[in-house]
């Protein structure tokens, strides 16, 4: 019983990693960057999320626009105003750009820090839980979850449907077709930054009601959202989600069989075992 | 005559360094003992992530080793805290050989990210250790003052500068900036590419490992957030970039200019210390990508050939 209830909380978290994780995949599309401060988006928005439902009193479900739009707005101007003016010349410009995010990941955390304080938050919002057979299903969970799923099904939508995202899957695939065929590939990056961290803001209000986190552990989202990209592979969609629910299971058996402190290092471990020994993710084929 | 004038430098430089804890009061010491150690964790950072191209965001891990190596056997075991202090770096440097071997497949943002994972689990695991207070801390018998940590640190400072004044001028720094442009190049041209940058690895590994014995006595006590320190590791990146990455002065430069900068914020905004110091480093990147030192060099050499 009890491997059947940790396997629906896996699940359910997995739901709302893959959220996140489709945030960060995009970035890395069209951008061929690691977005170091990912995390930090997630953290902020689930932050903000606590603070307008403690002192302001407003439904998290309401705060998820404001979170979206801030979170679009952001995004697009960390790529206008900071990574689209680093000298592309020089010789590791990936690594500038990878330096660039580490800082703007410091820079959030402590601005985060500095406004909301350092303390563990969460949103006290539907705690009660369903009984299904012996099995305890926590509503804010499912909820997030569900959002989550509507989310992610409503950014593949957009991904596959419209010009903006025809245009982003072509710039992920091949960047000189895209470029040979019209495409205004600053403007797509730009666009493809602001839906992606839109993405991490969104999950971000999601997790205010599932996790207990506080400003600095930005970092753990980053570190989660690039495991699973990693496990699906990178530029790989349908592979981050199947990423995710490894993720969500992984850490919902750990914590429970080896303790909270061991569970923080498995993202880590899980991250770097798929690195060496399937560097294109599981499916095993690179799509970007 | 040019010669002659670097050396009488270099020997007024070093009398000055060893002279200076006995003229000095102690909040002057500190800040040239955090100096020293920031100078040799950025030298270390760059052998690896600036010669060899390799961006690695866990070096810290070893630092940490370290610290708690030397913790261990000075509290538990009895060991006088110098030979502590070089086992530590020894392990750390033994530890960076199979986990260099394993680690360095990975290119760009995955070993950035990897390597920080690992300092990650590391110090999960350190704080396992039952011996290790698991994670509340550990004391160390106090005795060893500050003047012979700070020397030590002088010591593993000055060998870090060594060791990249050599591969500034030897055809194995000459190997690895081949990889750091091209491995696949390199690897055509008869670089033994792993060879070479494991060998980088083990040395960018060994100096921090050797200084984090020292900082743990001059902490004389450590807990996982001081020896697994973010902060330190985010100063000797943004140090080593400010001055310039994969530069012979570069490292010396950054950490003698950000150790003040530093100083300063510390003492009067510690909550938004590590805010600034991001936001420094994201400027740095636009308004001065190559750091100081060749940016300075490329314009002197600019002014001569104008003058010509």
């Amino acid at each position: 019983m009890i491997v059947a209830q940790l396997a629906v909380n896996g699940i359910l978290l997995g739901g709302v990693l893959a959220l996140s994780a489709l945030g960060f995949n995009i970035i890395f599309g069209v951008m061929r960057v690691v977005n170091l401060a990912h995390g930090d988006f997630v953290v902020l928005a689930a932050v903000f999320t606590v603070f307008a439902f403690a002192q302001l009193g407003i439904n998290p479900l309401l705060v998820l626009p404001i979170t979206i739009g801030a979170g679009f707005v952001a995004g697009a101007l960390v790529h206008v105003l900071l990574l689209r003016r680093l000298p592309g010349e020089v010789a590791s410009a990936e690594a500038s750009s990878l330096t660039l995010t580490f800082g703007l990941s410091y820079f959030l955390a402590g601005a985060g820090l500095a406004t909301f304080g350092g303390r563990f938050v969460s949103v006290p919002y539907l705690t009660g839980a369903y009984a299904l057979g012996g099995l305890q299903i926590p509503q804010a969970k499912l909820l997030a979850f569900a959002v989550a799923v509507v989310l992610s099904l409503a950014f593949a939508l957009v991904l596959r449907a419209t010009r903006v995202g025809r245009a982003i899957r072509a710039t992920s695939q091949n960047l000189d077709g895209a470029l040979a065929c019209g495409v205004d590939v600053d403007r797509v990056r730009t666009a493809g930054f602001a839906i992606g961290t839109a993405v991490a803001t969104a999950a971000g209000t999601l997790m205010s009601f599932v996790y207990n986190l506080n400003v600095q552990q930005g970092v753990l989202f980053t570190v989660n959202a690039f495991a699973v990209v990693v496990i699906g592979g990178l530029g790989n969609y349908t592979g981050a989600v199947l990423g995710a629910l490894i993720l969500g299971l992984t850490e919902s058996f750990a914590s429970y069989y080896a303790g909270a402190t061991l569970a923080e290092a498995a993202p880590y471990l899980l991250f770097i075992l798929v690195l060496l020994v399937a560097p294109n993710g599981i499916l095993g084929r690179r799509t970007a | 005559m040019r010669r002659a004038l670097i050396v009488a430098a270099a020997v007024a430089v070093a009398a000055l360094l060893v002279i200076a804890p006995h003229r000095l009061n102690g909040y002057g010491l500190n800040l040239l003992y955090v100096t020293v150690l920031s100078v040799g964790l950025a030298y270390g950072w760059n052998i690896i992530s600036g010669y060899a191209g390799y961006f690695s965001f866990g070096q810290i891990g070893f630092f940490g080793v370290g610290a708690y190596a030397t913790g261990l056997l000075v509290a538990d075991k009895g060991w006088p805290w110098m030979a502590a202090a070089a086992a530590g770096g020894v392990l750390a440097c033994a530890l960076s050989v199979p986990l260099g071997y394993v680690m360095l497949r990975l290119r760009g943002p995955f070993f950035a990210m990897g390597m920080f994972g690992m300092a990650q689990m590391v110090r999960v695991l350190v704080t396992a250790i039952p011996a290790s207070g698991a994670g509340a801390g550990l004391f160390l018998p106090p005795g060893s003052g500050i003047v012979e940590v700070y020397y030590w640190t002088l010591a593993v400072a000055a060998g870090a500068f060594g060791i990249t004044l050599w591969l500034d001028r030897s055809a194995f720094g000459l190997r690895l900036q081949a990889l750091r442009e091209d491995e696949q190049v390199a690897g055509t041209l008869g670089v033994d590419a792993t060879r070479a940058k494991t060998t980088a690895f083990a040395l960018s590994a060994l100096i921090p490992g050797l200084l984090g014995g020292g900082y743990a006595l001059f902490l004389t006590y450590i807990e996982p957030d001081a020896a697994f320190s973010s902060r330190l590791d985010l100063q000797s990146i943004v140090m080593a970039i400010l001055g310039g990455v994969g530069t012979l002065w570069g490292p010396l430069v950054g950490a003698l200019v950000m150790t003040q900068i530093s100083e300063a914020l510390w003492a009067r905004f510690p909550q938004i210390y590590l805010m600034i110091f991001g936001g420094l480093l994201v400027v740095l990147l636009i308004a001065l990508p190559r750091g100081i030192v060749p940016s300075v060099t490329a314009a002197i050499a600019r002014r001569r050939a104008h003058a010509r």
